[in-house]
């Protein structure tokens, strides 16, 4: 979708969707807010909608922030500690590597 | 304008016609003119029990290594250490390999990639085997709270040989190969490619080899059952298998096999050995001395036992019984003591009487047998052996001073009851066999030759030294089992083994088991089983019968069993009951006159009893009072060879593609953003919207 040719009220309103349907574990949505609406959030001249805008681009920045510092830990924890599990790294692994601990 | 181009439905080409097109096309594979695969190859494999995991691993994608032929422990430090072009897969004798495999190879494990072990087509002259020292030390009954000065082989080692390498963990492949032709292709590849000649170091391209044996199942036995049975994974797969198979039994007066438990008034003289023995390499398991002899005296002695029992029955009942699996902690005999427990059997530990059991009896120093005995349990001699033995060549003693049981299946018995019985072998003390367990443990070993020239068919007649030998021991095997079964002394000059059988049996166990005899003896859709190799003794994990085990099974039917005349193929099969008798359909030998065999149905006793260790019904998978020996599943074993070039060659072949891949890139990128200065021709910029 361009975003040169949506009038200013639905630039807020797909904004703000985005920035609400990524409290729902969805922090994929919070990355594509920041994404595509960055240059209209700092890059444009300023217009109305555009101080709503950076408030939700910037939560949204903050949030996928978050999910990332705790996917990552999480993820090399898991990588590195689960041979060492035993029994519950096995019951939390989808496929476990052959031939390896 | 061009001519179409126009496709006519034509009638297919008659046969003839068809097969002369095919046969003008060819196809080259450029994988045939890189590798040269081998052809025979024999893997270590990955064993795991409750506590360690055994024998080797490779990499997924199979471990590449710079091929280095070992000639002496010179060229070991090129290996180790001084070598240029680490890692290395090295090729050696398998003398070298028992000597410096433990402790070098495997510390160097960084710079051996693999190792590749040339068998020899003689036995080596000094003994060795790949086993422990102290076979079974913690599943047989001398444990500490029975009798610690007894207990891990405090009193006499009985294997002294032993190395424990069999019970050694590698992380790179180990592969077994004969001297033949693949041996000789890879010794050129390593002289014209290899060869440091006069301090030069050897320049690239240098031949490799990669050996692939993956094992999916790691750590120990509770860890991969756990991986088998995970439900909610994506795929999920077996890794390992439990080393299982089925002991044979059979009876002189028939058990009702559908009545399981204790049988009133049913007193049984329990004769034991044992079928099974391995090696360091997987499915290579010849057990000559280590087993074959001791199972092969038995079943000698229960042929000679058909008739005195028939004639004249004494009082007990004699069960012969043939465990498997016990080389691994006594899987076999340790499942039929459970099933007694648990009163899954035909008769209670109640009824039996006391036990035999023949141990290793084919090397005969001297001619004299050993009889060994519990010295925690026993009170008076329970075996009369002077009357057994009086009238033969062999001599018959025991070992003089209190000794504890060698490792046998009468110890899972005293495990759980204190039973008098013996234990028959030709050691007194330490074994006399110099590859106990041991890939080298086999016919030539046991001295069983055939003068040169003879058909197969004459060598199978031929009775060998061995055998007559065995026959001896047979002879004292039953005699000693008549007396314990209450049977008069007066009949026992007419129980005499026959050396013509013996002979047959050894020579179809030890030489080749596809022989006229064995063929008589099964069913025809067991002929497919027989090879022209000795038989492999490995328990393995299959959930069926192994060959040899199915093979003693038909052998026993044969030798202590009837011919149950006019009965058809189906009656014996389907119809005839089988509480108290087996009854197998065997192929039997053609007549003179035609070439169809004709079959018959054979009555027995002798039935199969399922050798799974009681640690894998009750899912005890760290137990320590049962065998918890798995063994690990894989994907392909394989080896090949090939030319590998040098690191930095790999890596400029990859950096110059990478350059062409960015300067195309860069290049269609300037192209595009100068395209109208480049591509003017006079004609108007383009300025329409599309």
């Amino acid at each position: 979708m361009n975003l040169e040719r949506v009038p200013n009220e639905e630039k807020l309103t797909l904004c703000r969707k985005y920035y609400l349907g990524g409290y729902a574990f969805l922090p994929f949505l919070w990355l594509v807010n920041v994404v595509w609406f960055f240059k209209e959030a700092f890059m444009k001249p300023v217009y109305t909608e555009q101080l709503q805008i950076k408030k939700y681009v910037k939560r949204s920045a903050l949030g996928l922030l978050l999910w990332v510092t705790v996917l990552t830990t999480w993820i090399t924890i898991f990588q590195r500690f689960r041979a060492e599990w035993g029994e519950v790294g096995d019951y939390l692994s989808f496929t476990i590597p052959l031939g390896i601990p | 304008s061009r001519p179409a181009i126009s496709v006519t439905a034509r009638d297919p080409p008659v046969g003839h016609e068809r097969s002369r097109r095919l046969t003008s096309v060819g196809c080259n594979s450029v994988e045939k003119k890189i590798y040269v695969n081998l052809n025979y190859t024999v893997p270590c494999v990955r064993l795991l029990n409750a506590t360690h995991q055994i024998g080797c691993q490779s990499h997924l994608s199979g471990n590449v290594g710079v091929l280095h032929v070992l000639e002496s422990e010179e060229n070991l430090d090129w290996v180790l250490h001084s070598g240029l072009t680490p890692p290395y897969l090295v090729i050696l004798e398998s003398s070298l390999f028992t000597r410096y495999s433990e402790h070098t190879l495997k510390n160097g494990s960084s710079r051996v990639a693999g190792v590749a072990v040339v068998t020899p087509n003689a036995n080596p002259s000094q003994g060795t085997s790949p086993h422990t020292s102290c076979p079974n030390e913690n599943t047989g009954v001398y444990t500490e709270n029975y009798d610690p000065t007894m207990a891990r082989c405090n009193v006499t080692v009985w294997n002294p040989l032993g190395t424990g390498l069999s019970y050694e963990e590698f992380d790179f492949p180990i592969f077994a190969m004969k001297e033949d032709n693949d041996t000789q292709v890879i010794r050129q590849c390593y002289m014209d490619h290899n060869r440091a000649g006069n301090g030069s170091t050897p320049q690239y391209p240098l031949c490799a080899m990669q050996l692939y044996s993956h094992m999916s199942a790691v750590t120990d036995t509770a860890t991969c059952m756990r991986r088998n049975n995970i439900n909610f994974s994506l795929s999920p797969e077996m890794v390992c298998d439990p080393l299982s198979d089925f002991n044979v039994w059979a009876s002189t007066r028939p058990l009702n096999n559908t009545a399981k438990g204790h049988k009133e008034g049913e007193s049984v003289v329990l004769a034991a050995a044992r079928l099974d023995s391995r090696s360091f390499f997987f499915d290579i398991a010849p057990g000559a001395e280590s087993g074959v002899s001791g199972f092969v005296a038995l079943l000698a002695a229960a042929h000679a036992l058909r008739n005195a029992t028939q004639e004249a029955p004494p009082p007990r009942n004699i069960l012969y019984a043939f465990f498997h699996g016990e080389t691994f902690d006594y899987i076999g005999s340790s499942r039929m003591v459970y099933d007694m427990e648990k009163n899954n059997f035909a008769v209670d530990l109640d009824n039996i009487h006391s036990v035999l059991e023949v141990g290793q009896v084919g090397l005969h120093a001297e001619s004299r047998l050993w009889l060994h005995s519990d010295p925690v349990s026993r009170k008076n001699s329970s075996v009369n052996e002077e009357s057994a033995a009086s009238g033969l060549n062999v001599s018959v003693e025991e070992p003089g001073f209190s000794q504890p049981l060698p490792p046998s299946s009468f110890q899972r018995f005293l495990r759980a009851r204190p039973i008098p019985g013996v234990v028959i072998e030709d050691h007194r003390s330490a074994f006399t066999n110099s590859f106990y367990e041991s890939m080298y443990d086999n016919a030539e070993y046991l001295n069983i030759s055939y003068p040169p020239d003879l058909t197969p068919d004459e060598q199978l007649e031929y009775v060998t030294d061995t055998a007559k030998a065995l026959t001896e021991v047979a002879t004292v095997v039953a005699r000693t089992l008549y007396i314990q079964a209450g049977g008069a002394e007066s009949r026992l000059g007419s129980i005499n083994a026959d050396p013509q059988m013996v002979t047959r049996i050894l020579y179809g166990f030890l030489v080749r088991s596809n022989n006229s005899w064995f063929q008589q003896l099964i069913p025809s859709d067991l002929v497919s089983h027989l090879t022209d190799r000795p038989t492999n003794f490995y328990v393995g994990v299959a959930q069926q019968p192994g060959k040899p085990t199915l093979l003693v099974q038909y052998l026993l039917a044969n030798l202590t069993g009837i011919v149950v005349s006019d009965t058809c193929f189906n009656n014996c099969v389907f119809v005839l009951l089988p509480q108290m008798y087996s009854y197998l359909w065997v192929q039997g030998a053609a007549p003179p006159n035609s070439t169809e065999r004709v079959g018959f149905c054979m009555r027995s006793a002798a039935r199969l009893s399922k050798a799974l260790s009681p640690a894998f019904d009750l899912h005890e998978y760290t137990s320590k009072d049962y065998s918890t020996w798995t063994e690990s599943r894989w994907k392909t074993i394989k080896g090949r060879i090939f030319l590998v070039a040098s690191h930095e060659l790999e890596m400029l072949t990859l950096g110059v593609g990478v350059g062409v891949l960015l300067t195309s890139l860069m290049l269609t990128y300037i192209m595009s953003s100068k395209a109208d200065i480049l591509f003017s021709s006079g004609r108007e910029p383009a300025n329409a919207t599309y």
